[in-house]
């Protein structure tokens, strides 16, 4: 009897250590399939074990020398594991949940991080301390970035709308990263009515509601095409040129930097 | 009387297409609104144009492969249009216009291959070969779409299947202006085929009999409907639906002379895309959908409702 | 009557291309207002083949085929139209149609680009329903007609154009007896009253021989004989085309074939 008892608890215990060994030795060669994810790595200090990362994946500029695994849409199975990775951090989606599952059955540590609006950057930098070892680090960036998504808006001064495409027309809905760094902005989305992050509208529907800039995420320095279409010239920020051409690397994506982007964008509609 | 109801409901759909919408217009205002004469308005003729340009090159086409179930866009046209859409994204061609002529090009070269194969047989268009073509010249397009789409810029290259999905979200008087100056052209020819496309009816061999010049009229019928299609490709993406299933329903009315079909098939898919349109921009207001999509939605009853009724008869 | 020669094939040869043999070769043949021929041969002879050069669709390789003394290839269709109606083999039915729109359709290549169908084009064809005794089913969908009515209305069809020639291909092929033999009688009246030029194609041997005032018969392509139906339809000559033993009777002054039965033992 007390033989089988202790058996019983030998088998417990080997599980649970085992189950603790999965998370105990911090990641050593890691592969960041997000550029969020590769930023806050670096920022936590854990950026000298990332040893795979996405075509995207352009900040820090350190990163540019870590080889790349593709444009991780959806991720090259092969590619990442040709890293000889210990963890896989994958932006949790669709087509991610596949990959992370393959990569689970070739013996390697993933994890799926939600990224969509700002209160997730927080729990997504602790998830990567953690598992780095780093958490420290992690807590600090942790309650920067908290406090960051924590702080009720200012007072809206101006309106936008941003639009992604413009054949059919798609802008950008409340569900989005960046309506919330419009809002943190001072910028009322007038689109902020559309729940999902991404929407297509009628063009009648942005002249009616009449913003006053237009956001496009680019890196050029002048208006998109489309400014120069006839259909669009009835929207009056069109005409009036007011475009916010903003750079997708910063401005894109949530992470360590989106404080400096919320700062920027403000500095550019105050002029 | 029949005529008059057409024109009647022609009217009404251009009328619903002006009044109606997301952005809310006082019916007092309408004739002041800067929405009405620079969106609405260009938008409901913009639809008009290009719904009837493809019902008239659905009938004509259905006339000329001899096989009912034709759709302009069997012919290849929308992979070509597709993969010229795609090719100017990721080249990263500028210009207001760079889709349009990219996408318009790309049907044309698609039209120029499946041409060419349907003359493979020798110096007589063989409209199966057609047909056959077309399928199969559009699937190697769009493989190649595809392609391009998983090697390139991603995001921005998956918006453009959002356009080829079809939408009049691009129209303007520039391009109802356009359309209003290029289809007359193709449209009169595939009128004046009326005649001889009655007796295409009957077979080659005793339509020649009857006095049709089969050759010349295959060839002048084929590239006419093309020439509508591709215009409509470049200016709306692909509507599917229309040039199927309008055709259809004028017979059910007008019968087969073509003479008074192609006209009717003009109106009727005329005020189909309009009335489709109108649907697209308040059903889920404020977002929209694409116009594609309700052509489809409506499309597929009417045709499953033509089915039942063809089988009957 | 006028007797001017509509149809003249004057030693014709053709061969499709890439096949291995001619389809026809030396063939001769003249029909003129007011005259009845008929060429008959077995399968594979050449028949359609000599309607599609007799009507300019092929162009022979050797020899001439003319359409009222004129090359029939450098007709334009439309202006041929006005001049011959055929009535072919086959035809597609795509879409239902009733009598009197098919009728009409013979009226078209007398329509100009624009115009609508004159009173004129209505009265050739409601001449043309009379004519072939379909006047009754004008208004009746074309898939309700029996077989032989809707020869007829084809034949009607072809009469519309207000030929001078009407060439007809196989026309009694799957008809019954009554329905074949008032075809003919259709076509003999159309010749002696309307003094048409018929030239028929047709596999009936007897009902060609009853009816028809001139015979062509041709044998992988090649004529084997022609004139006068007792000239042509000899025991020997058909027994010959035909591989076949037959026994020759006369009917109203005309050949009539009878096939005999081959016993068992002399079947080689």
């Amino acid at each position: 009897m007390l033989r089988r008892l202790s058996v019983v608890v030998l088998v417990l215990f080997a599980c649970h250590t085992s189950a603790r060994r999965h998370e105990n030795p911090p990641a050593q060669r890691i592969v960041s399939l997000l550029p969020s994810f590769t930023e806050l790595l670096f920022a936590i200090g854990a950026g000298d074990r990332v040893v795979g990362r996405t075509q995207w994946c352009d900040y820090p500029p350190a990163a540019l020398s870590i080889p790349s695994v593709g444009d991780g849409l959806p991720p090259n199975i092969e590619a990442v594991m040709a890293r000889r990775p210990d963890l896989v951090v994958l932006y949790n989606a669709g087509p991610n949940v596949t990959a992370a599952k393959q990569l689970e059955r070739a013996g390697i540590q993933t994890v799926l991080i939600d990224l969509n609006r700002l209160e997730d950057l927080g729990p997504a930098a602790r998830t990567l301390g953690r598992l780095t070892g780093r958490e420290e680090q992690a807590e600090s960036l942790a309650i920067a970035l908290d406090s960051l998504a924590g702080r009720p808006p200012p007072p809206a001064t101006t309106s936008l709308a941003f639009v992604v495409w413009d054949n059919p027309p798609i802008i950008i809905g409340h569900g989005s990263y960046l309506d919330q760094l419009a809002t943190q902005a001072g910028a009322r989305n007038v689109f902020g009515d559309i729940a999902a992050p991404s929407a297509q509208v009628s063009l009648e529907t942005i002249v009616a509601r009449d913003p006053q800039w237009i956001a496009v995420l680019s890196d050029s320095t002048v208006p998109p095409a489309f400014a120069k279409r006839r259909e669009w010239r009835a929207v009056r920020a069109v005409r009036a040129g007011h475009f916010l051409l903003l750079p997708g690397s910063l401005f894109g994506r949530p992470g360590p930097r989106s404080g400096n982007a919320i700062q920027q964008l403000r500095a550019r509609l105050a002029r | 009387m029949k005529w008059t109801l057409l024109v009647i409901l022609a009217v009404l759909a251009l009328a619903l297409s002006v009044v109606l919408g997301p952005a809310a217009v006082p019916l007092g205002e309408l004739l002041r609104s800067d929405i009405v004469w620079n969106l609405r308005a260009p938008r409901a003729l913009l639809a008009f144009l290009v719904g009837g340009s493809l019902g008239v090159a659905g009938a004509g086409l259905q006339a000329l492969v001899r096989n009912p179930l034709a759709d302009p866009f069997l012919l290849g046209l929308s992979g070509g249009a597709g993969l010229g859409a795609v090719i100017a994204i990721a080249l990263h061609l500028s210009g207001p216009w760079a889709l349009p002529i990219a996408a318009f090009i790309g049907a044309l070269a698609a039209l120029g291959l499946v041409y060419r194969l349907g003359l493979i047989g020798g110096a007589s268009l063989d409209p199966r070969i057609l047909l056959l073509g077309g399928v199969a010249i559009g699937a190697f397009a769009a493989a190649i779409t595809t392609a391009i789409v998983s090697l390139a810029d991603a995001a921005e290259l998956r918006n453009a299947f959002l356009w080829l999905w079809g939408g009049l979200s691009g129209a303007s008087w520039d391009s109802v202006l356009l359309v209003a100056l290029y289809a007359p052209i193709p449209l009169v020819v595939l009128l004046a085929a009326s005649r001889p496309l009655d007796l295409l009816a009957l077979g080659e061999e005793p339509a020649q009999y009857l006095g049709a010049d089969v050759e010349r009229v295959k060839r002048r019928v084929y590239l006419a409907a093309s020439l509508l299609t591709a215009a409509a490709v470049a200016v709306s993406g692909v509507i599917g639906f229309i040039g199927l299933v309008v055709p259809h329903i004028a017979r059910l009315t007008w019968g087969h002379r073509h003479r008074s079909l192609l006209p009717a098939a003009f109106l009727g898919g005329g005020a189909l895309l309009a009335f489709a349109d109108t649907l697209a921009r308040t059903v889920v207001a404020p977002r929209e959908l694409p116009v594609g999509v309700v052509t489809a939605l409506i499309g597929v009853p009417v045709f499953a409702f033509l089915l039942k009724r063809w089988t009957i008869a | 009557m006028d007797d001017r020669v509509i149809l003249a094939l004057d030693k014709v040869r053709y061969r499709y291309p890439g096949a291995s043999h001619d389809a026809l070769d030396g063939v001769s043949l003249s029909v003129g207002l007011g005259q009845f021929h008929a060429v008959l041969g077995p399968n594979g002879s050449g028949k359609t083949t000599l309607v599609r050069i007799a009507l300019g669709a092929l162009t022979p390789l050797v020899g001439r085929a003319d359409i009222d003394r004129r090359p029939a290839s450098m007709w334009s269709r439309q202006d041929l139209a006005k001049l011959v109606g055929v009535v072919p083999q086959r035809e597609d039915n795509l879409f239902p149609q009733r009598v009197r729109e098919t009728v009409l359709l013979g009226r078209y290549p007398h329509l100009s680009l624009w115009g609508r169908e004159r009173a004129e084009d209505h009265d050739a064809v409601d001449r043309a329903l009379g004519a072939c005794d379909v006047a009754h089913l004008a208004d009746r969908w074309l898939w309700t007609l029996s077989g032989g009515e809707y020869q007829r209305v084809r034949v009607a069809r072809a009469l519309a154009q207000e030929p001078k020639l009407l060439v007809l291909d196989e026309p009694g092929m799957s008809l019954d007896l009554k329905h074949e033999m008032g075809l003919f009688e259709l076509v003999l009246g159309l010749v002696r009253e309307q003094g048409l030029g018929v030239l028929m194609i047709t596999h009936d041997l007897n009902l060609a021989a009853r009816f028809a005032d001139s015979l062509l018969l041709l044998e992988g392509g090649r004529p084997v004989a022609a004139g006068a139906p007792n000239d042509v339809l000899t025991q020997q000559t058909v027994e010959t085309v035909f591989s076949w033993p037959v026994a020759m009777q006369t009917v109203d002054g005309r050949p009539q074939m009878i096939p005999l039965r081959q016993p068992k033992e002399s079947r080689a």
